[in-house]
Parts: C-alpha cells; sequence; structure tokens
C-alpha cells in the first residue's frame, strides 16, 4: 500500500515538474532562471508580458542566458482567472501554451468583461487542438498544477501579480518593477560579473 | 525635553540607517527599479536616485545619530520622508500594487505601510519643530 501510494506521489510530482517544464522557455541551464507568478486578468501581467518579457524573451531566452519559468497565479478577486489559467495548462499539453498566453493577454479587457475564456483560447487552435484543451481544462490534474504553483507562490512569499523572481547562483532577488531597460542592466551586471 | 528630544532623535536616526541598510545590502538596480514603479520620474532620474538615496539616508541617519546639525537634519528628514509618504499615498489612491521599497523589498504599499510611513513623518515633523524651538531659546539665552 505504501509503495503504490509513494508511486502515486511521484508520479504526481513527476507530472507537475513535466507540466511547469511546457510553460518554460529557454534551456535549464541558463546562468539565470526568472519564474514569473501571472494572473490573465491582472492589468499589470498584461503590461509585463507585453512590455518586459516579448523583448526578454527576444534578448536573453532565446539566448540561452536565461531560463524563464511561467507560474499561474490566479488571484480570487478576478473572477475568470482561473477558467482562463486552467485553459492555459491545458494548450500546454498540447504545446500551445505561448500562443494561448498571447490572445489572453492581448484579449484580456474583452473575456475579463464577457467571460468568454473558451471562445477566446479556441479562436486560436484548430478543431482538434481545442477538442483536447476543453477536456484538459477540466481535467483534476490541471487544477492540481495550478495549485502547485499557487503553493509554490505562497512559499516564495508572492504577495501580488505580477512577481518575479530572479534566481542567479543561488541567491535569489525579487524584481520589484517590470522595467525592461532596467532589468536588462541588471541581468547585463550579473553575467558580467 | 531635552531627554525627549534625544530619544526622538536617535530613534529616527535608526530608522534611517536601518533603511540605507536594507536597501545598499541589495543590488543599487533593484531600488532603482522600485523607483521607478512609481512611475513619476523618467528613467535616468529614477536610476540617479537609486544610486543616491540610500547614500543620502546613510548620511541622515548619522546626522541625526550625532545630533550634528540637528535643526537641518530633523528638517531634511521632515522633507525627505514627506515625499515618500506623498508617492506612497498617490500609488495607493491609483491602485498600484507596488512595492514601497521602504526598508528594502518585498513590502507592498497598503494601509499598514502607510500607517508606518505616516508616523515616522509625524515623528519627524515632531523632532523638526522641537529642534528649531529648542534652537531658537538656545540664542535667546545666548543674547
Amino acid at each position: 500500500m505504501r509503495k503504490i501510494v509513494a508511486g502515486a506521489v511521484l508520479l504526481l510530482v513527476a507530472l507537475c515538474a513535466w507540466g511547469a517544464q511546457m510553460r518554460s522557455r529557454g534551456v535549464s541551464t541558463a546562468p539565470i532562471l526568472i519564474d514569473v507568478y501571472s494572473d490573465f486578468q491582472c492589468p499589470a501581467c498584461k503590461a509585463l508580458y507585453e512590455r518586459t518579457l516579448g523583448p526578454l524573451m527576444y534578448e536573453y531566452v532565446d539566448k540561452g542566458k536565461v531560463y524563464l519559468v511561467h507560474h499561474e497565479y490566479p488571484l480570487p478577486m478576478h473572477a475568470h482567472a482561473m477558467e482562463a489559467a486552467c485553459y492555459a495548462c491545458a494548450a500546454s499539453r498540447v504545446g500551445k501554451y505561448e500562443q494561448v498566453c498571447d490572445v489572453l493577454f492581448r484579449q484580456q479587457e474583452t473575456w475579463a468583461a464577457n467571460g468568454k475564456v473558451d471562445e477566446t483560447v479556441c479562436s486560436i487552435l484548430t478543431p482538434a487542438e481545442a477538442k483536447r484543451v476543453r477536456a484538459l481544462a477540466k481535467d483534476p490534474a490541471i487544477a492540481a498544477q495550478i495549485k502547485q504553483d499557487i503553493q509554490a507562490g505562497q512559499s516564495a512569499q508572492v504577495n501580488q501579480t505580477p512577481t518575479m523572481i530572479l534566481t542567479y547562483r543561488g541567491k535569489q532577488y525579487r524584481l520589484p518593477g517590470a522595467n525592461y531597460d532596467i532589468l536588462r542592466r541588471f541581468i547585463d551586471q550579473l553575467l558580467a560579473n | 525635553m531635552r531627554y525627549f528630544l534625544i530619544v526622538l532623535r536617535v530613534a529616527l536616526a535608526l530608522v534611517f540607517l536601518y533603511a540605507a541598510y536594507m536597501k545598499l545590502r541589495e543590488p543599487w538596480l533593484l531600488f532603482a527599479m522600485s523607483i521607478d514603479a512609481y512611475q513619476i520620474l523618467p528613467e535616468w532620474a529614477a536610476l540617479t536616485l537609486g544610486r543616491i538615496l540610500p547614500w543620502l539616508e546613510l548620511f541622515l541617519g548619522l546626522l541625526l545619530a550625532t545630533g550634528f546639525g540637528l535643526r537641518y537634519s530633523a528638517a531634511g528628514s521632515s522633507i525627505l520622508l514627506g515625499v515618500f509618504f506623498a508617492v506612497m499615498v498617490r500609488a495607493y489612491v491609483m491602485g498600484m500594487k507596488i512595492d514601497c521599497a521602504c526598508f528594502g523589498l518585498g513590502d507592498v504599499i497598503g494601509p499598514r505601510t502607510l500607517a508606518r510611513d505616516g508616523a515616522l513623518l509625524a515623528l519627524s515633523v515632531g523632532l523638526t519643530v522641537l529642534a528649531l524651538r529648542n534652537g531658537r531659546v538656545f540664542k535667546t539665552s545666548q543674547i
């Protein structure tokens, strides 16, 4: 019995780790790791995604200098944030996480007002993908994955969204803003050291 | 009254020294990023302040601790805390969920941080008034 429970726990942990890996970008051996905790319905997260993460991915992540890991952190005050997070995680299982993030942030005002998360997400998926994502979004494993992200955020003392935590040589820095130019200077300074 | 003035001065000095220490132990660019998050100053000004503000706080803390030029250091600390408080209130009213960056990072602006900084401002203004009044009494008695 114990072996079965231990096996189930290991399987769940492995699945969650796999899920997190599918919501990451870059090489895991990059010198800098940035964990992003965000909520799809939060306007500041939209700004971060559009103004900071975009250029960061192009200039640092894709060049192997930074490994970017997304964590879902839907806030209870946002009515459709949890649903959006479920769809995004589900989309990661069909390899469409970034595309879904993009459409959710781009059309944030619309679906936040009318609640049509499903319509927004499925607009960029093929019918087969949409069917699979819809089914996966209701899967308890996806909810468990988001719950684990939230717990990870709570352990990291995340008290607002977005929160970016940069890890370099074992030291963690909580980034207090989203100004890309200053962030770029900071990353360059770390890498120069 | 003299002892009260000393207690007030040393307490405020410790606050400034602690604030400076908490900022100087982190990379200055992170503090500059916090200043920029208030969305008041241009980037170059945020970067400049990010570099010099912790040292200014350290300098004020040392002046307050020693009591040297108390009227000026107390007035300086009141002005500085007044500016901090004003920008924090502005950010809170605008619904900005940002770090206050008062004592390092991870302190989001809210009623607790506003009450704390408001209390510090009140203490500093009190110290300034007492220091100015004391200085005047001293000068009058000299005459």
